[in-house]
């Protein structure tokens, strides 16, 4: 109960902050610019319409979960708020966890209104709205779940600039978490010396660690497969379960890291 | 662990706090084996210069800071253990609020956070925001409240789901004379209904007109505790004289025996430490023809206490203390 709560109260909060709506703004001017973009490719303006709009929704979702996140909890300790907060019978993770849901249902309902519009504009330009699409927004909204688990685990523990530093560089390259594998594996296997061996093998045993700690965040992409989709055709079915899985339990050990900060502070 | 004591609404033993303010900084102590009980019913005021302990104590009371050592219960439960600040209202220093929420949504969500039914919310909150005369500006977001408005609401918050203990860190902070008065009377309302006021001030002089028991804290350290009454001493510790017909100025005695001497124009103030000195100038004066227009007697006030023993525990700097010599 307490935390839903908090939750409902973060939401409220943030959709009253004028700066979610000039991130909707920006989204949704992104969508419209795409038309333009597409009238330059012969044939493929469809396409380039829903690539761009889909990652406009990624891109966009991203910055909310990132800047929203990372000073939520910062800001409750500067402001002294949460001093209110805990004093009430309130336990420390139930805090943690109604900010978590707080941020990941106004990141729900800012992709509704992004995936609202593109759909409209979509539909409008007469262009195809497939299932696909859907697999892909639903994809993309459980990779904002993940980083908004690390933005505030960062955002418990740190200011919000270096919050938003740290979210963003995992953001950035948990979408290369494929090529950071890659290159432990070739690394491994492309010198022949002892010494340079030994070398490539402690460093490809980093990159190979960095691999696991990072979130997988390729996985949630499948973007490209969906423009590319026909009209009523699943795609990815067999991994949509897996990788959904995946997220949800990345996002609860992340936030179980933040109670462990969290919960040891003292304010 | 629970406390037998629970007589008390506020107990703590051996309370310690240490800090480290950085790396490669020394460990700061905050609080040193401090011993509390504060009795179910009071209003408890809780003295100290700034960085004293007050708002550390505080602090581990309402479960935002735990204590390095030593244990401290509210009606007997840990203070540590959540359940136990249902018992608690609390309201920090300059408290701050979400800025894109009435004062309505404010209080709504405190009850509810406080466990509080729909109904017993809607009616406290009439209750409160008539009490401190925020009903006008309800549906105002907090962005656009003053400082002394938030402080209303700030005490609204702590009072909302009736709590048997309220505790105040630095109420008066901040408040023109009129809030300061009304917060006053909502601290004595509270005793009233029977509920305990644990409060932290700089504003001794309210602090001398409403506390039962006061406790000043020095450097993280308890160095006074009890009723004010007892703490007090009940002797004249001053008297003031005021003379016309003579001039007091250069009188040998009154040199001697005086500790000040002023003329205002009109009339010849001397200043003593005793009713004795006081006597033997007034005899004096009053045979050479001087008459005698005021004796006032002056008991010790709790901020002459609050120096007296903050300065005897060494608490005061120098600059304090050549200040106060002056």
């Amino acid at each position: 109960m307490i935390t839903f709560v908090i939750a409902l109260n973060t939401f409220r909060e943030a959709v009253r902050d004028k700066i979610l709506y000039v991130l909707v703004a920006f989204g949704i001017l992104l969508i419209l610019v795409s038309k333009a973009i597409g009238f330059v490719s012969f044939g493929q303006d469809f396409k380039i319409m829903a690539d761009m709009g889909l990652t406009a929704i990624w891109m966009f979702s991203g910055m909310v979960s990132i800047f929203v996140g990372t000073g939520l909890i910062y800001k409750e300790i500067d402001k002294r708020s949460i001093y209110t907060i805990l004093s009430k019978p309130t336990e420390r993770w139930q805090f943690l966890l109604g900010k978590y849901f707080g941020l990941a249902l106004t990141t729900l309902v800012n992709m509704a209104f992004l995936s609202t519009a593109f759909f409209l504009y979509m539909w409008l330009s007469g262009a195809p709205v497939t299932i696909a699409m859907c697999q892909a927004l639903f994809l993309t909204f459980v990779e904002m779940l993940v980083i908004t688990a690390v933005a505030i685990f960062f955002s418990s523990a740190s200011t919000p600039i270096l919050s938003a530093i740290f979210t963003t560089i995992i953001f950035f390259f948990g979408q290369l978490t494929k090529f950071i594998v890659d290159l432990a594996t070739v690394l491994k296997g492309s010198v022949d010396s002892p010494e340079a061996k030994a070398r490539a093998d402690f460093v490809g045993g980093l990159l190979y660690k960095l691999y696991l700690v990072l979130p997988n965040l390729h996985n949630f992409n499948i973007r490209l497969d969906a423009v590319h989709a026909d009209p009523g055709e699943w795609i990815h079915t067999r991994e949509m379960l897996p990788v959904t899985v995946y997220g949800l339990a990345y996002a609860a050990a992340v936030l179980m890291l933040a109670h462990l900060v969290f919960a040891r502070r003292n304010f | 662990m629970a406390n037998s004591s629970s007589d008390s609404a506020i107990r703590t033993a051996g309370l310690g706090m240490t800090y480290s303010p950085g790396l490669f900084q020394p460990t700061k102590v905050g609080l040193q084996n401090l011993d509390l009980e504060v009795p179910k019913g009071s209003i408890y005021g809780y003295l100290g210069q700034n960085g004293a302990g007050k708002t550390t104590t505080i602090k581990i009371l309402t479960g935002l800071q735990f204590s390095t050592t030593g244990s401290a219960w509210i009606f007997g439960g840990d203070v540590r253990n959540s359940a136990t600040r249902k018992s608690i209202g609390f309201m920090p220093e300059n408290p701050y609020f979400y800025e894109y929420l009435s004062a309505d949504e404010t209080l709504d969500f405190y009850g509810k956070l406080s466990g509080m039914d729909r109904t017993s919310r809607k009616r406290r909150t009439d209750e409160l925001l008539t009490e401190f005369g925020l009903n006008h500006a309800r549906t105002i977001n907090m962005r656009n409240y003053s400082k002394g408005m938030r402080q209303r609401l700030g005490l609204a918050q702590a009072m909302l789901h009736s709590p048997p203990l309220v505790i105040l860190d630095e109420p008066m902070s901040g408040l023109d004379p009129m809030g300061r008065r009304d917060v006053r009377n909502a601290i004595l309302k509270l005793r009233d209904n029977g509920q305990t006021v644990f409060f932290s001030s700089h504003i001794l002089g309210d602090v001398e007109e409403i506390c039962d028991r006061v406790c000043v804290l020095n450097q993280g350290k308890k160095v006074a505790e009890g009723p004010i009454a007892s703490l007090l001493e009940h002797k004249i510790i001053e008297v003031k004289l005021a003379f016309t017909g003579v001039a007091t100025e250069g009188n040998p005695v009154v040199v001697k025996l005086a500790t000040r001497q002023w003329h205002d124009g009109v009339q010849y103030h001397v200043l003593v430490d005793s009713e004795e000195k006081a006597a033997q100038i007034t005899d004096l004066l009053q045979k050479n023809g001087a008459v005698l227009r005021a004796m006032i007697p002056h008991k010790e006030s709790l901020e002459e206490y609050f120096v007296r023993v903050t300065m005897a525990d060494g608490g005061a700097g120098p600059e304090y203390a050549s200040r106060t010599k002056a």
